[in-house]
């Protein structure tokens, strides 16, 4: 078996021993390269008041459009050109600048992100208590929410909408696979089925449809797990397009956005990844990344470690 | 057509939401009629909606500071819109602390109602959240659907239980069956009886009370003659009268049913500064 188990034995009152067997895939890590620095604009709030501001979207919108000049800030729930607008409700939310912590705006823009994404990372902020930081350019260069801790920084980049107008080369749909959330949910879900059954956790893992729809199905025959098989499919990708489009490469501005998997939203991209230790080297060690990927189609057992927040 | 409104005072909002709650949980969409003195949330009885129908009335100064509304014509000054209830209420949900709620008819892509919530914030500044609710107008000439309905010639007619009570026996009868049979007499008896082919369950309430009903013209002779024993009753779907029950947050005033046999339920509830009527038709 090429997966590491983590036990966990947890006494109960009444001497019942629950045991728990983790197992989860050493898998790369691929993180994004973002100069959060270089932005023009940036804004510190706490968490707490974010929250506060997108409770008054439904839970079913998908999409918000930040939107800033110096003067003010107004969030505002997106719709597409094509929606019906006799049936959409419309939010906007219209805040002063003193209510931010930090206020820094270089350059008016319009940024349009994935709210859901956002509000798990407010899910996640509560935690911290401490405040989020949000670095922005103009629409279609990504927007970073980071969190700042004692112990942890975490830093969640989002793809934001581009302006068709302005036809920028932002959107090349390269394909990376979200490993932190995949293991996660991959293990949770083993945890469930080595419960039930001492014997293959692998098994129990391979029958799990968790896919990525924008997929193409490469081996359904491979003993892989789901987590490897989005690996194998996305590098695929991702060496198809190295080759045939130019990365934006900006020094310290490589920006990689994954297929997102409602497939409507064909230009709307994103990434998630926490880090643990705040390592800023990240630039070299990306492309080599992307190179290794490509090979754990045949070599499984390979894969390098990665911390897993 | 101009409509614009303005509630600043929290109770008041508090109320106010609380009505558009329990219309969001009796009806997908419905008409919001504007007068110079009501509101009313009108739903007809189309088919769509399984043949019920509802009717609320609320008094605007009851809740508005300001209310000013031109209607489409001058002898005519009056509005009519269709909207989905939920989005109101969605709007009003996150207002419980607002400085100031205002209502305003718009015309930008489509007619819609702008609700401004101004909220206490940090800062010098509120902080302002806005929603547009697509709302369509209805024309004058499809206004005569929308009429009052007059109150049944009702055999019986009896005040409710206490709601929560009533409420609980209908849940879980809810889970056996579809549908309910209301009876009840001029002795302050109701009976709520279901019945499957395993099981049949009856609840029992004494001593409800019967509404006294001004005679108009003897019209209501039917039930004045009758037999105080005597049980009128009518099957309906026990979905609909849980609804009804579940929307209920603050307990009425006055709550009644008048049941006209095998035909339909009519249920008045009212509140201080709130009526709404319900009728539930008999099923097959």
């Amino acid at each position: 078996m090429n997966c590491m188990r983590l036990g966990n034995n947890i006494a109960k009152l009444l001497g019942v021993i629950k045991t728990y067997n983790l197992t989860f895939q050493e898998c790369d890590p691929l993180q994004a390269v973002f100069a959060k620095h270089m932005c023009p604009n940036i804004l510190k709030v706490h968490s707490r008041l974010l929250a506060d501001i997108m409770i008054h979207f439904p839970t079913s919108q998908e999409e918000v459009t930040l939107s800033v000049t110096p003067m003010k800030v107004c969030f505002r729930s997106y719709a597409e050109e094509d929606a019906d607008f006799s049936k959409t409700m419309l939010t906007e939310i219209q805040l002063n600048p003193d209510e931010f912590d930090y206020f820094q705006v270089g350059v008016d823009s319009e940024v349009t992100f994935c709210l859901k994404e956002l509000r798990g990372l407010l899910a996640f902020s509560e935690a911290t208590h401490g405040p989020v930081s949000i670095h922005f350019d103009v629409s279609g260069r990504p927007v970073a929410f980071s969190i700042e801790d004692m112990v942890l920084e975490a830093s969640f980049i989002l793809a934001t909408l581009s302006d068709i107008d302005n036809g920028t080369a932002s959107q090349e749909p390269l394909c990376c696979s979200r490993i932190p959330e995949s293991s996660k949910a991959f293990m949770d879900k083993s945890e469930n089925s080595s419960m039930d059954k001492d014997g293959n956790a692998e098994a129990a893992a391979s029958k799990r449809p968790r896919q990525n729809e924008n997929e193409h199905n490469t081996e359904p025959a491979a003993p892989a797990s789901p987590v490897a098989k989005r690996n194998t499919c996305n590098s695929g990708n991702i060496l198809k397009d190295l080759e045939g489009t130019a990365m934006p490469e900006t020094d310290g501005q490589a920006v990689l956005e994954a297929e997102s998997r409602e497939s409507q939203y064909h230009k709307f991209q994103f990434l998630f990844f926490g880090a643990v230790s705040p390592k800023k080297d990240a630039i070299s060690h990306t492309s080599h990344s992307l190179a290794t990927a490509s090979d754990t189609e045949e070599d499984f057992g390979n894969m390098q470690s990665s911390q897993v927040l | 057509m101009r409509f614009r409104a303005k509630i600043v005072d929290l109770a008041c909002l508090n109320n106010f939401s609380r009505v558009v709650n329990t219309i969001a949980r009796l009806a997908k969409t419905c008409t919001l009629r504007l007068t110079a003195d009501k509101l009313y949330f009108i739903l007809c009885d189309k088919v769509a909606n399984g043949g019920v129908s509802m009717w609320c009335e609320l008094c605007q100064g009851n809740f508005f500071d300001e209310f000013q509304m031109e209607g489409v014509a001058a002898d005519h000054n009056e509005i009519y819109l269709e909207l989905t209830p939920e989005n109101l209420s969605r709007a009003l949900k996150t207002a419980q602390s607002a400085k100031a709620v205002k209502i305003k008819l718009t015309n930008k892509h489509c007619p819609c109602l702008k609700v401004s919530v101004e909220l206490p914030s940090l800062s010098s500044s509120s902080r302002i959240v806005t929603h547009d609710i697509p709302v369509k107008v209805i024309p004058r000439r499809l206004w005569n659907d929308f009429r009052e309905p007059r109150v049944p010639d009702f055999d019986v007619s009896i005040y409710l239980p206490a709601l929560k009570t009533m409420k609980s026996v209908v849940e879980r009868m809810k889970n056996l069956s579809h549908s309910i049979v209301i009876e009840a007499n001029l002795n302050g008896e109701m009976n709520l009886k279901i019945e499957t082919d395993l099981v049949s369950v009856t609840t029992h309430f004494k001593n409800l009370g019967n509404p006294p009903w001004a005679s108009e013209d003897g019209c209501q002779s039917s039930a004045q003659d009758r037999d105080l024993e005597s049980m009128a009753e009518a099957r309906i779907d026990i979905k609909k009268l849980q609804q009804l029950l579940a929307g209920q947050q603050v307990n009425p005033t006055k709550a009644l049913c008048n049941i006209v046999s095998k035909r339909i339920v009519h249920f008045i509830l009212l509140h201080e500064d709130v009526s709404l009527q319900y009728f539930i038709p008999a099923l097959a």
